[in-house]
């Protein structure tokens, strides 16, 4: 490795890392390097269901799923992407199935409406009218966000690895952190196995094992991973526009631009761990629900399933932001299974943060601080 | 779409002693082993029928005896299949897909109809190979076929590709598939080949020339032509560093372009079931690490034929019987006279494997086999 320093480490090639890596360079840090054990979008991100939705439960959640889907709805011209980032506003179908599920789901579309974000409610029948073979057994209601949508998150993340390249930073991939060197609380370097970084400041966007890069700076971070299972289908013609989710059953399914259906299903029990293999529990449970629900996709093969680390916090909320007493340390990471959708406004914010010293948007109630002081935010929003 | 009626989810948890993946020679071999060891046995085949490739191998086989030699390939299938039926403690699914294992052990099986789990005490994984593929201009039009594609269509179903072929690749399947299609009436543009010299045997390329078929080393296909299919290429000569010379290209007149350029070996079971893999490009590419036995680096799973490194049907039948006969004696089973056997089918596999063909092989070979012969 010929580098020996660098203004700002970020380290993890995820989305949030790449987003994050860009946004410093575009903010004029022109030293920035991000460090990737192994390839691009090669964890979470490439692992992830691709959806990109605005419906949360809580005021912070909302912004930043709605300043997201502003940069997304620009991305290709924004990063200068040619093969674009495949962000399509299909929308999301969101199924209540209880009383307390369908108050719970009022009092978010208030909150939404009150952000700007423009959220349908509808009766099952008018569920139905935009998804024609929805099974309504059971359902008391639902919420629809035609803003919402879908983006291919390996381009997202490419898009912004090229972005950043262009304006200076360097992508180290093939190279893991062993060790961050801190003296007196500030960071002074990174060591990698291919050599070390000196640096004064750090971004810890490692996902699910954010946890052991933070250990590597004396700190205690309540990050763990979970693991969560997907499937995809062959893929068929255009039958269905949005992603369809229930909280209910903790499931979620969407129709990819190229015709395939992916989807996902929480499992009970699934312990803290950073496995990552496929159970044929999953396979079973996800064909068995699907088939109640959108009766139609029993017809259709499975092609492949994988599965993928959420990188949970006690919230299931992000931790944004420094991290003391470490000085130059900071967290882009917990983010509880809705990375993807918010990174492109995650980068921006970091970045401002670190060079600004100040986010356009306020990100301060998600620090790391919270868990200490009991200013936990329950997301009440969390599938799959 | 297939009717919503006729796909129904069955559940069943049937345990048996060794499950054999594919019907080919491997396959065949491997179950025809555990039979005679007495264990039970389930054979699994995406197809109606047995054989695998050798379904349209026509030609005679070479080599000894025991493997067959002087038999055609399309005859040997029912060797297998009729000591096979003598044995009760074997079942074959035809139509069924092997389509997962998982770390709690179940194979899972699927065909139209139904949805099955298995939970086999060993699992022995003789899948076949699949053909590489080449990247050129248009490569997509309808008239590019595999070799192996054109071999089933001709022999299996009588039917010829096109007028005029132009075949990719002189390995033994690109010069007997291109002496097959000369015997079915249909033209042989020529034979190209990227590296210097043919791949394949002599004298399978002789026979080319004789019947007036050019070969061209040293060249590649840059880009097929056609609206609705193909209707030509072009073809470049290649230096040293396997690059088009430019100046070099010229066009072919031809409605079939045939790429057999090579095979991959099938391995998507063993990467499920958590074998230690390695790219053995002398192989294929990605095969499981294995001992002298077949086993696999999971204690349950066995490899056998191409799904342990590309080579050929006879030694196919071996390193199938090799890994029937171990899986088996890992149980507590063995025929009598097994471990002769056993000893007698290493020394037929050293033996196939020997001369100047067998070199790359068994460079492989010794590449892909654990430390000393034997797991820890």
């Amino acid at each position: 490795m010929n580098r020996k320093s660098a203004d700002i480490v970020v380290i993890g090639g995820g989305v949030v890392g790449c987003a994050t890596a860009f946004e410093l360079a575009r903010l004029g840090c022109k030293n920035v390097v991000l460090v990737e054990r192994n390839t691009i979008a090669s964890g979470s991100t490439g692992r992830c269901g691709a959806g990109v939705r605005q419906q949360f439960g809580t005021e912070l959640n909302c912004v930043l799923a709605r300043e997201a889907v502003r940069i997304f709805e620009h991305m290709d011209e924004y990063l200068d992407y040619e093969p674009g980032v495949e962000f399509r506003q299909s929308g999301y179908l969101m199924l209540a199935y209880s009383d307390q599920q369908w108050e719970q789901f009022q009092r978010n579309v208030e909150l939404e409406r009150s952000l700007d974000i423009d959220v349908k409610m509808l009766t099952p029948e008018g569920a139905r009218e935009i998804v024609p073979f929805l099974d309504l057994e059971g359902m008391v209601g639902a919420t629809f966000c035609q803003t919402d949508g879908h983006a291919n998150p390996f381009h997202t993340a490419f898009a912004y690895a090229q972005a950043a390249k262009r304006l200076g930073a360097e992508i180290l991939t093939h190279t893991s952190v062993m060790d961050i060197e801190v003296e007196n609380n500030k960071i002074q370097a990174v060591v990698t196995d291919k050599g070390r970084i000196a640096t004064s400041a750090v971004v810890n966007c490692a996902g699910a094992y954010s946890a052991k890069i933070a250990k590597m700076a004396g700190i205690d971070l309540p990050v763990w991973g979970e693991r969560h299972q997907i499937l995809i289908t062959e893929p068929v013609e255009a039958m269905m526009g949005p992603m369809v989710i229930s909280f209910h059953h903790d499931f979620y399914c969407q129709q990819t631009p190229h015709g395939s259906f992916i989807m996902g299903i929480g499992m009970p029990g699934e312990p803290k761990s950073f496995n990552i293999r496929s159970s044929v529990d999953f396979l079973e449970g996800m064909a068995n629900t699907v088939m109640k629900i959108l009766p139609p996709l029993g017809n259709l093969r499975v092609v492949r399933q994988w599965a993928g680390l959420y990188d949970m916090s006690p919230d299931a909320q992000p931790i944004l932001g420094e991290c003391p007493p470490i000085e130059g340390f900071y967290n882009a990471n917990g983010f509880s299974g809705h990375g993807f959708m918010v990174s492109p406004i995650v980068g921006q914010a970091m970045a401002e943060l670190i060079i600004l010293g100040k986010s356009s948007v306020d990100i301060s109630k998600l620090d790391a601080g919270r868990f200490e002081r009991g200013e936990l935010v329950f997301e009440p929003a969390v599938v799959g | 779409m297939r009717q919503a009626e006729t796909t129904r989810t069955v559940n069943l948890l049937k345990e048996v002693d060794v499950a054999v993946i594919g019907a080919g020679p491997a396959g065949l071999a491997a179950a025809l082993a555990c039979a005679e060891a007495g264990v039970s046995t389930l054979l699994i085949d995406a197809n109606d029928a047995p054989g695998g490739q050798l379904v349209k191998q026509t030609h005679k086989f070479f080599g000894s005896e025991r493997q067959h030699a002087g038999t055609r390939g399309i005859q040997i299938p029912s060797l297998f299949t009729e000591k096979l039926a003598n044995y009760p403690n074997v079942e074959i699914m035809w139509n069924t897909n092997a389509s997962g294992f998982y770390d709690s052990g179940e194979l899972v099986l699927e065909d139209e109809k139904r949805f099955m789990k298995i939970l086999p005490k060993r699992m022995i994984v003789a899948a076949g190979a699949s053909e590489r593929f080449l990247i050129f201009r248009n490569n997509d039009l309808p008239g590019v076929y595999g070799a192996g594609a054109v071999q089933t269509l001709m022999n299996v179903y009588g039917v010829v590709p096109g007028d005029r072929v132009m075949m990719i690749g002189s390995g033994n399947i690109g010069l007997i598939v291109s002496y097959q299609l000369i015997q079915a009436g249909v033209d042989v543009a020529a034979v190209v080949e990227a590296a210097p010299c043919i791949g394949g045997y002599l004298v399978h390329a002789a026979k080319l020339r004789r019947a007036g078929v050019p070969i061209l080393t040293s060249h590649t296909v840059l880009a097929a032509h056609g609206q609705e299919s193909v209707t030509g290429a072009t073809i470049a000569e290649v230096d040293k560093e396997w690059q088009p010379m430019p100046g070099t290209e010229r066009e072919v007149e031809c409605d079939v372009i045939c790429l057999a350029v090579g095979l991959m070996p099938l391995v998507d079971v063993l990467w499920h079931a958590g074998c230690e893999m390695k790219y053995v490009p002398e192989l294929g590419g990605h095969v499981p690490v294995r001992d002298e036995n077949m086993r696999t680096s999971n204690p349950k799973v066995y490899a056998a034929g191409d799904s342990g490194g590309v080579e050929e049907a006879s030694s196919a039948m071996v390193t199938g019987e090799i890994a029937g006969i171990s899986a088996a004696k890992s149980l507590g089973h063995q025929a009598p006279g097994a471990d002769a056997r056993l000893a007698q089918l290493k020394a037929d596999l050293a033996a196939i494997r020997s001369g100047p063909t067998g070199e790359k092989i068994s460079a492989g070979v010794r590449c892909a086999t654990v430390c000393g012969g034997v797991w820890e």
